[in-house]
């Protein structure tokens, strides 16, 4: 799962290279657009629906794979 | 860059090219964009009075905007689409209505301006259940008014829209015979045994063939490829009472045992038309992937299993391949204009001797002195003929009248062959001893009609008492071809200047006046 967050993260964000440092305070295109889009992707892709509590407090990758995880996701 | 005006979010239904205006924000209406795009959603409001009026300041909105935008940028609305609605009673349409009107409005409005189009967004939401249209977290958490999820189908359903009103469609049908057009094999099954018309399986044949036959009517061409005996097919068309698609609704056709990749290409190059304009449906899933291997330009959808998926599959087809925003009169006539053409170049292959050829064109040449009813057609061709031109000067009806007067002789020439009447595509001045202007149209070239038409003029002078004629060649960038058309008709050059200026002569006594008896001419 933590690759294809990545793999995510990377597409939605058009970035050349990504890590598990990404979050909101140090990726540009991840402002509320970004945050839809990448909603969007995740919720398609793993097959979840994302709370907009979750949605709220999800700002860096770890955020994703803590939600993702916690919903289940492998 | 388009600009998007839009009263919610839909920034993820477009691609990078795409800019927004503010949520429902009108005050700026930016110049310098390609073309804009209206998208107004249904707003949520519980008052229904309320929300009915809030629709209608959307078309004043919609108004001003279109009033704004300069007409030759184009701008491009979408219908509105109710995904929610709460009537408290049954016969509560204030909703319905407000959108139907609006919806009337853009319509309305496309007659009036030429740059506005309006693309019906029920074509794309009908293919969803109304729960997919909407989901209500994304509205509240990001104000959009349509579901996130379905921006991939609706950009693709949107390009679509697009190319259709840029008129990017494909030109060209080329179909089948055998289990495609008609169920059955025709070598087999003989012409009374194929499936057409009468119950099922026939019935659903005889309705895609109704259904292909007005996609001519449109300017699609309709084209055959199929391996049979061409006399069967004949014998069908000609026999068999049930076939809507007879031979005249075709305008090139390929009936032999040569591959089809070949035959497509032959009939693209006979059409006149790219490779990529074409689309080939047949049954048979080897031919089709031969095509799509050989001719990867060529869209080759699917063919159906079952003979009453058919009609489904042609709305498909129209959708995916034929569809434009609106159709003209030249549409209409392009099978006819595209037949003609064809006929004319398939003449040319199949005889191995040019005479040959222009003999079965029957062409029949009229020339004819200058007067009122031409004198606007010849001043017309000095102005816009280059090629074929000798001297291009340039003339307007007023100075042919004035040179008639000075006793100039004026002739223009009208062509036509067994495949249609060119109308007057030629004409010559002789000012005196000596030709002025003397040019054709290069719609007429390729079938030695300047021959014949300079020679039969030198007739008439010669038989007038004139001894010796004088020509003269004034080259340009566009008439490199007839650079020695007075040497090829048998005059001397007596000077040639640096600039390739060329003065000739031509002794009339001893020249030989004689044209192809297949030219049917006729001195007016």
């Amino acid at each position: 799962m933590e690759t294809k967050v990545l793999d995510v993260l990377k597409d939605i964000f058009e970035l050349d290279i990504v890590d598990e440092s990404c979050s909101r305070a140090n990726c540009a295109a991840w402002d509320s657009m970004g945050q839809l889009n990448l909603v969007a992707e995740l919720e398609e892709i793993f097959d979840v629906s994302l709370e907009p509590e979750e949605i709220g407090s999800m700002k860096s990758y770890d955020d994703i794979v803590r939600i993702l995880k916690s919903k289940g996701v492998k | 860059m388009r600009y998007v005006f839009r009263n919610n979010t839909v920034e993820r239904f477009f691609s990078k090219e795409y800019v927004f205006s503010g949520y429902d924000d009108i005050s700026v209406i930016p110049t310098d964009f390609e073309y804009y795009v209206w998208w107004y959603q249904v707003p949520i409001k519980y008052e229904r009075q309320v929300l009915a009026e809030e629709i209608k300041g959307y078309i004043q909105k919609f108004s001003f905007v279109l009033q704004q935008i300069v007409s030759d940028k184009m701008l491009v609305a979408l219908t509105m689409e109710v995904f929610y609605d709460t009537p408290f009673t049954d016969d509560d349409f204030l909703l319905a209505k407000a959108v139907s009107d609006y919806n009337a409005t853009l319509f309305e409005a496309e007659r009036l301006y030429a740059n506005l189009k309006v693309v019906d967004l029920s074509d794309f939401t009908c293919q969803y259940p109304i729960s997919e249209l909407m989901d209500w977290k994304f509205y509240l958490i990001s104000q959009m008014g349509m579901n996130p999820k379905l921006s991939k189908p609706f950009q693709a359903w949107w390009n679509h829209k697009l190319d259709s009103i840029a008129l990017k469609r494909k030109k060209c049908l080329v179909l089948d015979l055998d289990n495609t057009l008609w169920g059955g094999v025709l070598g087999e099954e003989g012409i009374d045994g194929i499936q057409i018309g009468g119950d099922y399986p026939g019935k659903a044949f005889l309705y895609w063939q109704e259904a292909l036959r007005q996609l001519t009517k449109i300017g699609v061409i309709l084209a055959i490829c199929s391996k049979n005996n061409e006399q069967d097919v004949w014998d069908v068309w000609d026999k068999n009472p049930f076939i809507v698609l007879k031979k005249d609704d075709f305008s090139a056709y390929r009936i032999n045992w040569t591959n089809k990749a070949t035959n497509i290409k032959e009939l693209a190059e006979e059409l006149n038309i790219g490779l990529d304009s074409i689309v080939f449906v047949d049954d048979n899933p080897t031919e089709r992937e031969l095509v799509k291997q050989m001719l990867p330009m060529v869209s080759v959808p699917d063919f159906p299993e079952h003979p009453y998926m058919l009609l489904e599959f042609f709305k498909q087809l129209v959708n995916d391949y034929f569809k434009v925003y609106s159709i003209t009169e030249e549409d209409r006539q392009k099978t006819e204009q595209y037949k003609a053409a064809a006929s004319r170049l398939k003449s040319q292959k199949s005889f191995t001797d040019f005479d040959e050829f222009l003999e079965s064109l029957d062409i029949q040449i009229i020339i004819e002195a200058a007067n009122e009813f031409n004198i606007q057609r010849i001043a017309q061709m000095t102005q816009k003929t280059n090629q074929f031109n000798l001297t291009t000067k340039r003339y307007t009806d007023a100075d042919i009248r004035n040179f008639m007067t000075n006793g100039w002789k004026i002739w223009c020439i009208s062509v036509a062959d067994k495949f249609g009447n060119s109308g007057i595509t030629g004409c010559a001045m002789v000012n005196g001893n000596k030709i002025d202007t003397f040019l054709l149209s290069c719609r007429i070239l390729g079938k030695g009609i300047e021959t014949a038409f300079a020679k039969t003029l030198f007739k008439i002078l010669a038989s007038e008492g004139m001894a010796e004629l004088k020509a003269q060649y004034i080259p340009t960038t566009k008439n490199m071809q007839v650079k020695d058309f007075y040497d090829r008709m048998g005059f001397t050059c007596v000077v040639e200047d640096e600039y390739g200026n060329k003065e000739y002569v031509l002794d009339l006594l001893s020249m030989d006046f004689s044209v192809k008896k297949y030219y049917h001419i006729i001195v007016k």
